[in-house]
């Protein structure tokens, strides 16, 4: 079950970074990105299930904060310049 | 755990297949959110260190109140800026909506 959940997170990772590469548009990238933010985050879950400890649990507290505001800078940075 | 990470999958596949950037707003943001939470909510069953739950449940809940006020962001920065194919071909009624002086 576990190697299905990393198997699943890293096809979901190649999407994510076809995605952030060949994206048309920077909003596509900032999609990729969103995406790619995600499986690093469920992947930490994932690990300390796999190995029993939750030492690198609070870097997904982090991660969620910073994605959203990386994400809300990337917003503002489109809408003025555009493409 | 393995549901959210499937969900997370297919809401890749969703990004790379589909044609435009708001239909594929639309598959990150609603399959991404349901996997993540499955995610961290089978992992919050499976440890039981009462500092990994309450990681794994301030992570979930900061990324259930962020992720559609990103999502919303990236969507109106996109609507707003100039050259992008956005693929409404249709009948567009925020464009009729921004085009009476209402307050933006």
């Amino acid at each position: 079950m576990i190697e299905g959940a990393y198997l699943a997170l890293v096809l979901a990772a190649a999407c994510f970074g076809y995605r952030m590469i060949q994206g048309p548009t920077m909003a596509d990238r900032v999609v990729g990105l969103n995406g790619f933010v995600l499986v690093g985050m469920s992947s930490i879950a994932v690990h300390a299930v796999d190995t029993g400890r939750g030492a690198f649990l609070p870097v997904l507290v982090v991660l969620a904060l910073v994605g959203f505001l990386g994400t809300a800078m990337v917003a503002r940075y489109i809408e003025s310049r555009g493409q | 755990m393995l549901a959210g990470s499937l969900l997370t999958l297919l809401a890749g596949i969703g990004v790379v297949r589909f044609t435009d950037v708001f239909v594929r707003m639309h598959a990150l943001s609603k399959a991404s959110t349901l996997g993540l939470l499955l995610v961290l909510v089978g992992a919050a069953l499976a440890l039981d260190h009462p500092n990994d739950i309450t990681s794994l449940m301030l992570a979930a809940v900061l990324h259930v109140v962020t992720s559609p006020i990103g999502n919303n962001l990236i969507a109106r920065a996109t609507y707003r800026a100039e050259g992008i194919p956005t693929g409404i071909d249709t009948v567009d009624e925020l464009a009729e909506v921004r085009g009476t002086p209402a307050d933006e």
